[in-house]
């Protein structure tokens, strides 16, 4: 009797912590940024922006890219596939292409060099980690309040 | 059995917190100006929002530990698993499992270290669980102030303050908000109230939930918790070990309002790391008081009447208030001296209660004496 | 029987812990090492000393309103802020009705002495209704209390310029100066200063005036027919005391000592605080009187002068001793963690005679 619910506890803390390991990795959140920006790749090849891209990630429309913009999308887990729709020149015609990625774990922010992507380039060429600017912010600007008493219940509930 | 005579007088003050405020609804909704699609709305989202959290509040009163005011503890669990999960990048429904999953071990604790301390308070429970939320609340600043960031190790600036150590005021929770709510989406379309969005899968989950309360009472724990509830000498007597069943009621209760705060965060979208929890448990309880609960007794159906009525009257108090008399203060004021006023009322009339029947049985024992005599 | 045993087998020190309270002798200690540590972080000691007591004599009388009714059996006031609020009536009133210097307090407290009367009576009349559980009530009964006066505030007809907000002309500040009333003045009355170090000595006068009435009471006859409702309800009784009057005599005490205790309070802060500032105030006075060796149902004039002093002590110290030290004021959270955890040690104290 007490073994078995010795054995049935080490099971269901082995399952939670089995979850949590799955939470782990199907739910790690990226920002993807997207690029349609010239890049200069350091054997010299130069990629130039198209006139326009359409970005769509699970068939919902998130970024239209012109020369040199940038668009951004917030995904989960580490495979990634978007659609984009390329409009190469002013008055070209529209060419699709399903585009499939593996997304390095510990980047937060990803930024896309989509002309490099679509040329073939190596990935470390076109791939680039996003690091936030650092704001300058002085230490006493956010006060904690800290206090045991009841603070107005004025929020909403 | 004999069969009870209906007691007209005792059911009128049975129900008189609900009776009292539809009454209020009544007058203010009109006076409010909002329309029926608006309110529905409105009530269908704090319904998700805040259920859970209440029915994390039964438990203990089963157990004859009246209104749980510590479940702010689990609260505070609950946030310290999101703010984890959010510095970890983990995001959506994958990161509030997580998130409850490290609220578990600390509820947990929490409520070990709670319930062993009402054991040594019998009688006076509701104080000293009260007084045991800012209790714990101070150890949770010392750890979400101090501690995360030096101790802990928090990465992303957005959270940590800019002094290096300790958690902003708030942390958003951007990438997790309604997660849960629209992952099945959802919305009716009703003849007067219009188009109403639903909370699908929130709104199973709570349903399950109230199954599983359900399914417990009915437990050899459940029954336990009931007779420790009734009387504790008796249950002690009947061979149950009533100490640790009351520890176990208020573990079970501060873990759910863990998980109740994390579906609660989740459709807020951010947390304000200092002050969400502590104004939690003052608002769940009177929301389970109005919806006819009492300090020794409640169910489901309490809790989804009392979200209902409470938050009808949240929402449109401000306005009617500003309506009659000008001025949005005077209205903000008003429901939360309802709140408070409907906590007292109720621990008023549960005292009086109590008093009626040890009097009533002394009655009955002084003439059984007189019969024998 | 096993206890006694035990009990004799206790070092010196385990007597003390006994007769003292683990938590009250670290508190206690805490505070000597802050007061040790102090000149040696570079801390102006007789500045700490002066603001101890300075803050020791604004809270003094609003901790010994606790007395009466932990002598009465109604457990620990937790319903101070109801009281507070009869003496911020008195306050704005007087006030508003024109008085001013040392006059406007004598006036505030003459306005708060019915409010009180009146207040102290319903709340006293309804602990009775629910004996045995009072403190929550109580506690309940202080928030909707300041949370009604909230609205009141902003509805009562104050006209005084010096009282209402300057734009709308109605509706009462959150803060008001207490310049040209009666900022202070008991605090000035005989003060004594030398150097840095200052003596309030009105203050702690008028503190000692209303400790030794209260002490005084406690030997009369009602005194001590409210110790023993206290103590022993059922044996009161029977030896004929009317057990109701004798705790609504307590509650009312109470209720109108808060009165006094905050106007006192005002005086040396300079400043009457209104809408939800009186719910800051039950439990530093409650936690005050604990640590001073207070029980729910036991409480001198002792425990009183040495619980504010201690607890004033720490919450005044803390701060400079920390920041000096290692930069990081962690006071607030000492002072939630210290003051509500010598709360919930007292009521997990078996007490004997109640209930």
């Amino acid at each position: 009797m007490k073994v078995r619910k010795i054995v049935f506890r080490i099971l269901a803390l082995a399952i939670l912590i089995g979850i949590a390991a799955v939470m782990f990795v199907i739910g790690r959140g990226h920002t993807i940024y997207f690029d349609n920006k010239t890049l200069e790749a350091e054997d010299g090849t130069v990629y130039k922006p198209y006139y326009k891209i359409d970005v769509l990630v699970n068939g919902e429309k998130v970024a239209k890219l012109g020369e040199e913009d940038r668009g951004m999308v917030s995904t989960m887990g580490q495979k990634f596939s978007m659609e984009l729709h390329i409009t190469p020149k002013k008055d070209s015609k529209k060419v699709g292409s399903a585009v499939k990625l593996e997304i390095p774990y510990n980047m937060d922010g990803i930024i896309l060099n989509l002309p490099a992507l679509l040329n073939g380039a190596a990935e470390d060429v076109y791939m680039d980690e996003f690091i936030p600017a650092v704001v300058e912010e002085t230490g006493d600007e956010e006060e904690v309040p800290a206090g045991d008493e009841f603070e107005m219940p004025m929020g909403d509930a | 059995m004999k069969k009870k005579k209906f007691d007209f007088r005792a059911a009128l003050r049975r129900s008189s917190v609900p009776l009292m405020f539809i009454i209020i609804c009544a007058i203010c909704i009109p006076l409010s100006g909002l329309s029926a699609n608006m309110l529905a709305n409105e009530i269908v989202t704090r319904m998700g929002r805040n259920a859970f959290l209440i029915l994390s509040l039964l438990i203990p009163i089963m157990a004859g530990m009246g209104l749980n005011f510590g479940m702010t503890l689990g609260a505070m669990a609950g946030q310290i698993g999101l703010i984890l999960a959010s510095d970890w990048q983990i995001v959506g429904v994958p990161g509030m499992v997580l998130a409850m999953i490290l609220s578990i071990p600390i509820s947990v604790l929490l409520g070990l270290f709670c319930g062993k301390i009402l054991n040594m308070a019998k009688g006076r429970e509701m104080i000293t669980s009260y007084i045991m939320s800012f209790f714990i609340n101070g150890v949770y600043q010392l750890v979400v102030l101090y501690m995360m960031g030096s101790v802990i190790p928090i990465k992303h600036t957005s959270i940590k303050l800019p002094r290096g150590y300790g958690i902003r005021n708030t942390v958003s929770l951007l990438n997790m908000r309604q997660k849960l709510d629209n992952l099945i989406p959802f919305s009716v379309k009703l003849p007067f109230f219009g188009e109403i969005r639903i909370p699908l899968m929130t709104f199973i989950i709570i349903a399950l939930m109230c199954l599983v309360i359900v399914w417990f009472r009915r437990t050899k724990l459940g029954q336990d918790m009931r007779a420790v509830g009734q009387d504790m000498e008796v249950a002690r007597d009947a061979g149950i070990n009533v100490e640790r069943t009351r520890i176990v009621a208020i573990v079970i209760s501060t873990v759910l309002a863990g998980f109740g705060m994390i579906i609660y965060l989740q459709n807020m979208g951010n947390i304000a790391t200092y002050s969400s929890h502590s104004q939690i448990g003052m608002f769940c309880i009177a929301a389970l008081l109005v919806g006819g609960a009492s300090v020794d007794k409640a169910s489901i159906g309490n809790v989804f009447l009392g979200v209902i009525l409470f938050h009808l009257m949240f929402i449109v108090a401000p306005r009617a208030g500003a309506a009659i008399t000008g001025d949005s203060m005077i209205g903000e004021y008003f429901r939360v001296f309802v709140s408070y006023a409907v906590i007292t009322v109720a621990l008023v009339m549960y005292e009086t209660n109590k008093r009626r029947a040890k009097s009533a049985e002394g009655k009955k024992l002084a003439e059984a004496q007189k019969g024998e005599g | 029987m096993n206890e006694k045993t035990v009990k004799k087998e206790k070092s010196w020190f385990g007597r003390l812990v006994e007769n003292f309270g683990l938590p009250r002798l670290i508190i206690t200690l805490f505070l000597v090492l802050l007061l040790i540590l102090a000149p040696i972080v570079g801390a102006d000691l007789p500045t700490q000393i002066t603001n101890i007591i300075a803050r020791f004599s604004w809270n003094g009388v609003l901790v010994l309103a606790m007395v009466p009714m932990v002598h009465s059996g109604c457990g620990l006031n937790f319903g101070l802020p109801l009281g507070i609020i009869s003496g911020l009536l008195g306050a704005t009133l007087s006030i508003e009705f024109g008085f001013t210097g040392a006059l406007s307090f004598v006036m505030a407290i003459l306005i708060a002495t019915p409010f009180a009367l009146v207040f102290g009576s319903g709340y006293g009349w309804l602990l009775n209704k629910i004996k045995g559980g009072e403190m929550m009530i109580a506690t309940y009964v202080g928030f909707s209390s300041v949370s009604l006066m909230c609205m009141m505030w902003l509805i009562l007809p104050y006209k005084s310029p010096n009282m209402v907000w300057g734009m709308a002309g109605k509706g009462l500040r959150t803060t008001i100066s207490l310049e040209g009333y009666y900022d202070k003045v008991l605090a000035n009355f005989l003060k004594i200063k030398i150097g840095n170090f200052e003596i309030p000595t009105g203050t702690i006068l008028f503190f000692a005036l209303l400790a030794l009435a209260m002490w005084a009471f406690l030997h009369t006859k009602t005194g001590t027919a409210m110790t023993a409702v206290g103590s022993n309800p059922t044996f009161a009784r029977a030896a004929g005391i009317n057990v109701d009057r004798i705790r609504l005599l307590s509650v009312v005490m109470s209720t109108w000592l808060a009165a006094v205790g905050i106007l006192v309070y005002e005086q040396g802060f300079g400043f009457v605080q209104l809408y939800m500032a009186p719910f800051y105030m039950a439990l530093p006075a409650v936690s005050a009187i604990l640590i001073g060796g207070a029980s729910v149902n036991k409480a001198s004039i002792v425990n009183v002068v040495v619980g504010t002093i201690l607890f004033q002590g720490i919450v005044t110290m803390t701060p400079t001793v920390m920041n000096n030290m290692i930069h990081m004021d962690m006071s607030e959270i000492i002072r939630i963690i210290a003051s509500n955890g010598m709360i919930l040690y007292a009521l997990t104290r078996k007490t004997e005679g109640s209930k």
